[in-house]
């Protein structure tokens, strides 16, 4: 394990140049809540009005936790990097190193983001609290396990995005398919809970990434409970054994039949 | 004893064929055809423990092939492979616990951190506990004098400095043999010989065993004992350094523009390659005659430019070619 604290670390210090780049990044998702924002303040006429069970300020809160999670994912960069990885063979030379390639994407990506994800959750919580005047109810429990939630999110994200991303090895460029998983996430798992989705559709939403990526998180942030907890957790955790093993399985046939540039 | 054993080795790769223009690009969309290339054909060889050896060939004659599949990165289709006594298709991590690799074209360092920060990162990964690695990297920065940039961030060294520092990196964990694909690529001649030395000290500090792939014949003859030449993905010549100095590397190509003309025919030791105008191309064949001799025969005074360099290497290959095709 001290190895990947290690690739954690080192990506980490990496990235300390780039706190200014975030923080210009951050303007965007401040005009993107604010518009949300609006939105919300226009449909609920009067704010403790219930729409679908949640309040205007639960729903800002949650979009606002989707928010952070997925745009300081950076998503779309591992894709493309992963692909580069594959296509260019840059990834041969990470084989011949005592880690495992999937452990090295997950640690190294986590590492990468960090600093963003801690930056977007400071000014995030600042922002909320000055558009909604305070914070839902939280516990200190209650603060930890929505961390604990929000982490793993961001590891099943991590390993999804990779396992996209290395279909490489069997298709040419595997980008197209992160747009598409990219677009399911945002259109139906950030900016609505399930609950607003049509009754056929929120089994469906419930067994999805969705579930754990975005929505679990959110609502335990906006509506925590013991239960809930419990079910994102254990689903979480499901997830992200299946994630790696999914990786796995691409990245050891991938492998075998590996061809590098220039030999 | 041999610790690299290499038998039978064969490595074909799949190459996709697309037709020129648009009408080709969607034809191979529907109907993709692929061309077979043998990099690696039926090699055998083995390595003695502490052997620096050089492993040379032209562009595409399946060096990089060869060393990946020693490495573990590339899968063989055929043949067996044992370094120290592990196959590196089964048991890679075991493998990576005891070689070092540094491939000149590909920068295993992190850029934004120091160098420092890149060994400890290093010997993390190899699970070396912390004392243990600083005392490595205090004693590989002495071997090669790295103290001056060794807290400067990797982007902002020279490409000599890097290279000395991807070398210490890949030793971190004390390998057993240091695979090195082309480590003095892009490099000027003075940096060249610098890392040489260094290579060389460490080979005597460590007895590290050393793999060498290079285009430069400097670097084989400098460094290595022993030298294998692969071409066309079969090995054409596996001899001592010696014998191939004696029989090919013994000529040296002299280009010089001179400002009068200059007869050297029937010289002895001497064959002229090119004489266009004032424009001399000759060889000299220093077992015959020395190089300063035919530049007596120039007359110094007479040279406005001139330039010395060693037989290419796709010639020394094309004339072993000719020598196997003679006997």
């Amino acid at each position: 394990m001290r190895k990947y604290l290690f690739i954690f670390k080192s990506e980490l210090m990496s990235n300390l140049q780039y706190v200014f780049d975030i923080l210009v990044g951050f303007f965007g998702y401040f005009i993107m809540l604010f518009i949300l924002f609006n939105l919300w303040q226009y449909m609920y006429s009067d704010p403790n009005e219930l729409i679908n069970g949640y309040t205007m300020s639960q729903m800002t809160w949650y979009v606002i936790i989707t928010e952070i999670l997925w745009m300081s994912l950076g998503g779309r960069k591992l894709c493309r990097k992963i692909c580069n990885d594959v296509r260019g063979g840059n990834i041969a030379y990470n084989i011949n190193k005592p880690y495992s390639y999937i452990g090295y994407s997950l640690f190294s990506h986590l590492g990468a983001i960090a600093l963003k994800a801690l930056i977007y959750t400071i000014l995030g919580m600042i922002m909320g609290y000055f558009f909604l005047g305070g914070f839902p109810t939280l516990n200190i429990f209650s603060i930890v396990a929505v961390l604990i939630t929000g982490i793993l999110a961001t590891v099943i994200s991590i390993l999804l995005i990779t396992f996209i991303g290395l279909f490489s090895f069997i298709i040419e460029d595997a980008n197209p398919f992160y747009w598409l998983y990219s677009k399911f996430i945002l259109v139906l798992g950030t900016i609505f809970p399930i609950e607003y989705f049509p009754t056929f559709l929120q089994p469906i939403l419930t067994y999805s990434p969705i579930y754990v990526v975005s929505y679990g998180p959110a609502k335990l942030f906006v509506d925590f409970s013991f239960n809930n907890f419990i079910s994102v957790f254990v689903a979480q955790i499901i997830y992200v054994f299946i994630g790696y093993i999914l990786c796995t399985l691409i990245y050891k046939k991938g492998v075998k039949n590996l061809n590098v540039n220039g030999g | 004893m041999a610790i690299i054993k290499v038998n039978n080795l064969s490595k074909t790769f799949r190459v996709k064929l697309k037709e020129k223009g648009l009408k080709g690009s969607f034809k191979s969309i529907f109907k993709p055809k692929y061309k077979v290339i043998k990099a690696v054909k039926n090699i055998n060889f083995e390595v003695e423990k502490g052997e620096m050896i050089a492993f040379i060939g032209p562009n595409g004659a399946g060096k990089s092939t060869t060393i990946k599949m020693l490495t573990g990165i590339l899968y063989p289709d055929k043949g067996d492979i044992s370094v120290l006594d592990i196959d590196p298709k089964k048991e890679r991590k075991k493998l990576a616990y005891n070689i070092g690799t540094v491939f000149g074209q590909k920068e295993q360092l992190w850029t934004h951190l120091t160098p420092y920060d890149n060994f400890k990162f290093f010997g993390a990964i190899y699970d070396i506990p912390d004392s243990r690695v600083e005392k490595k990297i205090n004693k590989l920065t002495e071997l090669f004098e790295l103290g001056e940039f060794i807290n400067t961030p990797v982007r902002n060294l020279s490409l000599g400095q890097r290279i000395r520092c991807e070398i210490v990196a890949s030793l971190i964990h004390e390998p057993k043999i240091l695979f090195l694909d082309e480590p003095t690529i892009g490099l000027d001649p003075v940096v060249k010989e610098n890392i040489r030395t260094l290579i060389k000290r460490m080979n005597k500090e460590y007895k590290t065993t050393i793999f060498l792939t290079s285009h430069d014949v400097g670097d084989i003859e400098k460094l290595c004992k022993r030298v294998i030449i692969i071409n066309n993905g079969q090995v054409v010549l596996d001899d001592s350094m010696e014998n191939l100095k004696y029989h090919y590397l013994n000529k040296k190509i002299v280009e010089a523009k001179m400002k009068e003309k200059v007869n050297l025919d029937d010289e002895e030791g001497i064959t002229i390659l090119k004489d266009k105008g004032y424009n001399l191309k000759i060889e000299v064949d220093t077992k015959k005659r020395s190089v300063a001799d035919a530049l007596k025969l120039l007359n110094p005074d007479n040279i406005v430019d001139i330039n010395i360099s060693n037989m290419p290497l796709e010639e020394i290959i094309s004339n072993i070619y000719k020598n196997e095709a003679e006997k």
